[in-house]
């Protein structure tokens, strides 16, 4: 699970080296395409871990009669637990994999580079939260430490196709992310208007 | 754009431009509320219908002391002189109003400028504020000079002016409540400093954001220098107070506070309306799954076809025997109504005879 880290790793060794003899321009377009590269990477190595791990079955609870619970959220009996993965493309990005007998947890922390992709990472997904039953797969509370958390159960499993319900999640992360920055361009670019509106009232 | 950024009230406005058209007398009492401090009361009667009177009671620029009941001389001064022959200053002004008007619309002409008079008369608050603070500003001696001077026109929402030898800056202390707010506002200033040194905006007053206290402010009471957004400077010239522009400069720099926070509010709602229409763009992939798994497992329409056809393929023998049965009773009964001798044998024979039904998946091989 750690292959992604590595790759970065010898690839910014490389980067080192290539910054005295290569142009800094190609270097900077380089930087970008390992960039893109280590998120493909990431996404894979998510994927590839949601295939083996997203082999559910209907288990009704052991402690009460006639219920049937996600034991990944209960946690009561360890013998019903998978190992957790916890999947990192750096320090602020990270994925967390629980899994049990009957039910899985995705919790995934989005990567935030300043104080106003912080506000809006936080309102856009405290929003999708809130509307959960829409996704129906979402948790409507994040696990404690992660910006946002799915829990996919046997039913939904039966419900809907399991490659289907792997690239929702894969394609929401990547949503996720180019929408962040979508909305940060359009409010510096709407500021700017405004601020340009202001100043004018002077002239 | 705001009302609020508007020199002239428009509900003022709409009054007075009511009573100037108004083709026969009309009674009017009406009290005006604007942004929780202003407050205009318009009085007009039927018995002296080209008369009306308007009071006025507004917030004033206080150097950070009480506020001010009484205007100062200079500032009834320049109302008066907006439009001399139309405005008549009262004195004394009525009880809880702070400057009360009597206007002559017999002196305002019925044309095209007339709109343009009465907006004038409606901007009376704006020219007052505006004169208070040119007041402020020209009576600064030499001794006054670098020493910045605290305003206050809303509480909680001091500004500083700092008189230099070849310019005036104004310093704004910005503080908001919520962290969200301050985020908003801080990437907004940030904007806006980048904006004022370009080249398209060389001409607009130099901006400067800072998220400490500028220097021009040291010896400031510690209360006025902690923000949690920081501190934006602007540098007035003396192209910026020439003439007509002086005005403009003087409106802009009082509703800057204002200005910002409605930024913010409407940044507020932008990010939600983007926010709910994305829901729907990453709802969609799952709904379309659902239903594709759906469409799978819903037994496939079978083609209606003609019904005809399928009466006969699904006739069987017993319901062929059945309807044979049922067409021989009619005709029987028909029969017995009607009796012709010696035709009826032939009739019967000819006409009468039903056909043979066989099943339609039978084959007759055609030779």
């Amino acid at each position: 699970m750690c292959k992604p880290k590595e790759h970065i790793f010898i690839s910014f060794i490389w980067l080192k080296f290539a910054e005295k003899i290569v142009d800094p321009n190609p270097l900077i377009s380089l930087l970008t395409h390992l960039m893109a590269n280590s998120l493909r990477l990431y996404l894979t190595c998510i994927r590839n871990t949601l295939e083996a791990a997203l082999c559910l079955q209907n288990f009704p609870c052991q402690e009460v009669e006639r219920h049937n619970k996600p034991e990944v959220e209960l946690k009561t009996s360890p013998e019903l637990l998978l190992n957790p993965v916890m999947i990192c493309r750096n320090e602020a990005e990270k994925c967390l994999i629980e899994t049990s007998i009957n039910s899985l947890r995705i919790s995934l922390k989005v990567k935030q580079a300043d104080e106003l992709e912080n506000i809006l990472t936080k309102k856009f997904l405290r929003f999708l939260s809130m509307r959960a039953e829409a996704f129906q797969v979402l948790r409507r509370k994040p696990v404690q430490g992660y910006d946002i958390s799915f829990l996919i159960t046997n039913y939904h499993c039966e419900e809907m196709q399991k490659q289907k319900l792997i690239d929702f999640i894969v394609q929401f992360m990547e949503d996720i992310d180019k929408e962040i920055s979508e909305l940060k361009l359009s409010m510096n670019t709407r500021g700017r208007l405004v601020a340009t509106e202001f100043l004018k009232q002077f002239i | 754009m705001m009302a609020c950024f508007e020199r002239a009230s428009p509900a003022l406005r709409e009054i007075l431009l009511k009573i100037h058209r108004a083709e026969r007398p009309v009674e009017i009492d009406y009290h005006v509320h604007e942004f929780g401090s202003v407050h205009y009361h318009v009085q007009c009667s039927a018995s002296d219908p080209h008369c009306a009177y308007l009071s006025l009671s507004t917030p004033l620029l206080s150097r950070g002391l009480t506020f001010s009941s009484h205007l100062p001389e200079h500032i009834l001064e320049t109302v008066n002189g907006v439009f001399p022959r139309i405005i008549e200053t009262i004195e004394p002004s009525q009880e809880g109003y702070q400057l009360t008007l009597k206007l002559d619309f017999s002196r305002i002409p019925h044309s095209k400028a007339s709109t343009k008079i009465i907006t004038e008369i409606s901007s009376v608050r704006a020219v007052i504020l505006s004169s208070h603070l040119k007041e402020i500003l020209t009576k600064v001696d030499s001794n006054g000079m670098y020493k910045p001077i605290k305003l206050v026109y809303r509480p909680s929402e001091p500004f500083f002016l700092i008189k230099q030898q070849a310019k005036i800056t104004a310093v704004f202390p910005m503080r908001f409540k919520e962290n969200e707010d301050v985020v908003i506002a801080t990437s907004f200033f940030q904007e806006l400093a980048d904006v004022g040194n370009s080249e398209k905006c060389r001409k607009a007053p130099r901006c400067i954001w800072s998220p400490i206290p500028p220097p021009e402010l040291r010896g400031e009471s510690i209360e006025d220098l902690c923000t949690n957004c920081g501190f934006v400077t602007f540098d007035i010239t003396s192209r910026h107070v020439e003439g007509k522009n002086l005005d403009k400069t003087v409106w802009n720099l009082l509703n800057f506070y204002t200005f910002v926070k409605y930024y913010v509010k409407s940044t507020r709602g932008f990010i939600q309306r983007r926010m709910r229409l994305r829901l729907e763009k990453l709802i969609r992939p799952l709904h379309d799954d659902v239903d594709v798994d759906q469409e799978d497992r819903r037994p496939e329409k079978k083609a209606k076809g003609c019904k005809r056809v399928k009466k006969w393929i699904n006739a069987s023998k017993s319901k062929i025997v059945r309807k044979r049965r049922k067409l021989m009773n009619k005709i029987k009964r028909i029969r017995f109504r009607i009796k012709i001798h010696s035709f009826v044998g032939r009739f019967r024979r000819r006409w009468l005879k039903l056909p043979k039904f066989s099943r339609v998946t039978r084959y007759i091989k055609l030779e």
